[in-house]
């Protein structure tokens, strides 16, 4: 499974690949692909993600802005579904910032050991949802140049 | 003198007696009265009467004998100073001297007390006898009071004694002592019972102990029964908790002990020590060691995870980097690191291990495992990498079950580390594995697993700490052989919780030695079943063992296998699918969460069951555990693999706890899942 991949172009070497995707994941789902040219399969998933992603981001907004009932707890399972997805694909960045999601809305810190606060949770989810739309964006424009989608 | 006595035979009347020295003129003293000499003459009282010049005038029939002299007529006329010289059986005369002058001179009566070196006691009385204001004579008696004198020197001795005891006994201050008479009522009360217990003698004494003692206490009729106890054996000792007048208890020491006189029960004393202070500091004492023995474990186990993530990152590099193109040199000094890094790896791992077993956290999974593949596995492993001068053998007894319930990972870890163990110690001869089916009742095997070895042996004063924790028998400073000494202990614990036991013997063919230990694996519901699968696994190991790509391996068992996908995110299930077909899986169901799943299972175990069901952990509507819970519970022994993105060590142990046969971390690494499925499926077609 070597990551360097002399047919297709190697995702790594578009800049901004680095750090916000992990090569050997990433090389996995294309090695599902049937035609190296086409790359119909791993397309399609990515493109899937992007409209996942939207999607998910939605959601959270709206819970975030909802500030009631269970908000907290849907936070956390929209974070661990988009993290599922993201982990699939190797996107690192987006990720790790949907773990975070995922241990605020439990009212735990960063790394999931420690308790916070309700209202410091609140201002935690509100920067890491922006910060991780912002990494999906970063890493959204590296995709569709590997895929040489130039609509936009 | 003695004829008038007898010769006459009426004795004058009393009163003429009294009369007698009233109708005497004043020289007349001395005359033959005859009751007058009587008196003198037979007084019992060794007797001197001295007229006032001290002359002896009359002389006892009784002082004559005391004093030993030959004839009275002797003494008689001679003066008093003369006879005290003279008279040798009569002790201290400078004193009978000083009485009598004494007498004399003060004209009242003298008495005085004389002890003499033999231990003798007289008393000496001087009575000087007066008329009409001037001196007549002085009556000396001598009463030998020896006797009397020794008891009253008993007395005093005995009456110090007791004072004594009383002074020690009031005074002391931390205990308390005090009597009870036979009914149990306080009689004596010592200032160490009124310091600790609170009560004045006033306020307590004629009350029953049991005062003392806790209501519960009261209602059990513990009082009576320590006193029925102090007098069926003599004496009564209880700990525990008394209560002082203020209501506060403390907790005591207290001894009960029945005093008799004369065979008579007089009462009873009772001694009761405080120990609250020793009892506190014991308690403190034991919390602090088990705080500390905690923090012990805990500490290792932090540790080891710390020390475990930063270097599984350094071997993962380490393998990277022996991909990478490198010399000779290089390539082998990076083999070096790679090893090295193995066995710290494992040295953490067992103190993990040890760390978790010592805090009671740990667990036994019950997967279905085949005893014979996971030694043959050991045995594979181990091969390749021994030295060519030890020859490896092993003996698996054919009646070994296929199939039973068991933890295989443990097991394994068991026989791994005895098997090297053995090779480690051994440099010529033989390692013998022998695995033996030991009992067999109708729920469980007995499996006896022996590592015979022909190497070093282990001394004979090194064989009781064998499975003790850190140690090795090889403790020099040039040590020999690695390792932590966690090992054994760790399978001792280890084969306990299998609920087997771990032993050693000397290799009884002389050099060497063997270490058994046994494991109770439960028996499988569906034996038969099994046993007739007997040929198709014959078949695949033909086949496996002819291959090598693991890849190839699993498209062979995935034909005709069914497999349940259970993801929730359509992104990973898509991704799934496509990497199950891309290993040669065709027919692969999906559920989008725990119920489908539970439900697809159920609803196909009658036509055409499923062989492996891939289950994700976090689902909505059913989470993955449950749901594996729930087909555990209907009693479908499906593979199910869990597939989780909160990879964390213990977690993952926890989900084969609850059912799961193995688990993979998201994202799914292809090379991994090919080694779980094909492990899975090939011990579903085993077993």
């Amino acid at each position: 499974m070597s990551v360097s991949d002399d047919k297709g172009g190697d995702i790594m070497s578009i800049p901004g690949a680095e750090d916000t995707i992990d090569p050997a994941t990433f090389e996995q789902i294309l090695e599902m692909d049937e035609d190296e040219v086409e790359r119909e399969f791993s397309k399609s998933i990515v493109y899937d993600f992007f409209g996942q992603a939207d999607q998910t981001f939605k959601k959270m907004d709206k819970e975030l802005e909802k500030k009631e009932g269970k908000y907290l707890k849907e936070l956390s399972e929209l974070g661990h579904f988009l993290k599922g997805s993201s982990a699939t694909l190797g996107l690192t960045k987006v990720k790790d910032s949907c773990e975070k999601i995922q241990h605020y809305g439990q009212l735990k810190d960063d790394s999931g050991t420690k308790d916070i606060k309700e209202e410091e949770a609140q201002e935690k989810l509100a920067k890491i949802i922006k910060q991780a739309k912002t990494e999906f964006d970063e890493v959204k424009e590296v995709l569709k140049d590997f895929y040489k989608d130039d609509a936009e | 003198m003695a004829a008038p006595l007898g010769a006459s035979p009426t004795p004058p009347p009393p009163p003429t007696l009294v009369d007698i020295p009233l109708s005497k003129t004043e020289d007349d003293y001395a005359s033959n009265s005859l009751a007058y000499d009587d008196i003198v003459r037979f007084t019992p009282a060794p007797t001197l009467i001295l007229d006032a010049s001290l002359i002896v005038r009359h002389v006892s029939d009784s002082y004559v004998t005391v004093s030993a002299a030959s004839d009275r007529e002797k003494l008689v006329g001679r003066h008093a100073d003369d006879i005290f010289d003279i008279a040798v059986t009569l002790p201290a005369f400078a004193p009978a001297r000083k009485a009598v002058r004494a007498a004399r001179d003060t004209r009242r009566l003298h008495q005085m007390k004389i002890v003499t070196e033999t231990g003798d006691a007289w008393n000496l009385r001087a009575v000087p006898i007066m008329r009409h204001d001037s001196l007549r004579c002085v009556q000396m008696e001598f009463l030998n009071v020896t006797e009397e004198h020794q008891r009253q020197l008993e007395l005093i001795e005995r009456s110090y004694q007791n004072e004594t005891y009383r002074i020690l006994v009031e005074t002391v201050r931390d205990y308390a002592i005090f009597m009870l008479d036979p009914s149990g009522h306080i009689a004596t009360w010592n200032a160490g019972a009124q310091s600790f217990k609170g009560y004045t003698p006033a306020e307590i004494i004629g009350q029953h102990f049991s005062k003392f003692y806790s209501q519960e206490d009261r209602n059990n009729n513990k009082p009576a029964r320590e006193l029925r106890d102090a007098l069926s054996d003599g004496r009564c000792e209880d700990e525990g908790w008394r209560f002082r007048k203020d209501g506060s208890k403390f907790w005591a020491n207290v001894v009960i002990t029945p005093i008799y006189r004369d065979d008579v029960l007089l009462g009873f004393s009772k001694v009761t020590r405080d120990l609250t202070e020793r009892r506190k500091a014991e308690n403190s004492l034991i919390a602090a060691y088990e705080e500390a023995s905690k923090l012990k474990s805990e500490f290792l186990a932090n540790m080891s995870h710390e020390i475990r993530t930063p270097m599984h990152g350094m071997l993962s590099a380490l393998t990277l980097l022996l991909d990478t193109k490198l010399n000779d040199d290089q390539r082998e000094l990076t083999q070096v690191i790679q090893e090295s890094g193995d066995v710290l790896l494992q040295v953490i791992n067992d103190i993990l291990d040890y760390s978790k077993l010592a805090s009671g956290s740990f667990s036994i999974s019950h997967d279905i495992i085949s005893v014979p593949d996971i030694i043959q596995s050991v045995l594979r492993a181990h091969q390749a990498c021994h030295r060519p001068e030890v020859k490896l053998e092993s003996f698996l007894d054919p009646q070994l079950p296929r199939s039973a319930e068991g933890d295989s990972l443990r097991y394994r870890q068991i026989v791994q580390n005895l098997l090297s163990n053995a090779l480690k110690f051994t440099e010529t001869g033989y390692v013998r594995m022998i695995v033996r089916l030991k009992k067999e009742d109708e729920g469980y095997f007995t499996i006896l697993t022996e590592v015979v070895d022909s190497g070093i042996g282990v001394p004979a004063n090194g064989s009781n700490t064998l499975f003790t924790p850190f140690t090795q028998f090889d403790n020099s400073a040039t040590k020999r052989y690695k390792g932590t000494g966690l090992g054994l202990s760790i399978c001792k614990s280890l084969a306990e919780l299998m609920g087997g036991n771990i032993g050693f013997h000397p290799n009884p063919e002389g050099r060497g030695s063997v270490f058994w230990f046994t494991a109770k694996l439960k028996k499988c519901k569906q034996l038969k079943h099994i046993e007739n699968l007997q040929h198709s696994k014959e078949a695949l190991k033909i086949l496996t063992s002819t291959l090598v790509d693991p890849r190839e391996t699993l498209r062979l068992v995935a034909a005709n296998k069914r497999i349940l996908l259970a993801e929730d995110n359509l992104i990973n299930q898509k991704v799934m699918l496509r990497m199950l077909a891309g290993l040669g899986f065709d027919s692969v169901d999906t559920a989008l969460d725990g119920k489908q799943a539970v439900a697809k299972v159920t609803q196909e175990q009658e036509s055409a069951p499923y062989d492996l069901v891939l289950m994700d952990v976090n689902m909505p509507i059913q989470d993955g555990v449950s749901a594996t819970k729930e087909l555990r519970d209907k009693g479908l022994q499906v593979p199910v693999i869990a597939m989780t993105a909160n990879a964390l060590k213990g977690q993952a142990e926890s989900y084969i706890a609850k059912g799961m046969t193995g688990y993979i971390a998201k994202p799914v690494d292809r090379n991994l899942l090919v080694k779980l499925l094909l492990n899975c499926l090939k011990r579903k077609s085993d077993g």
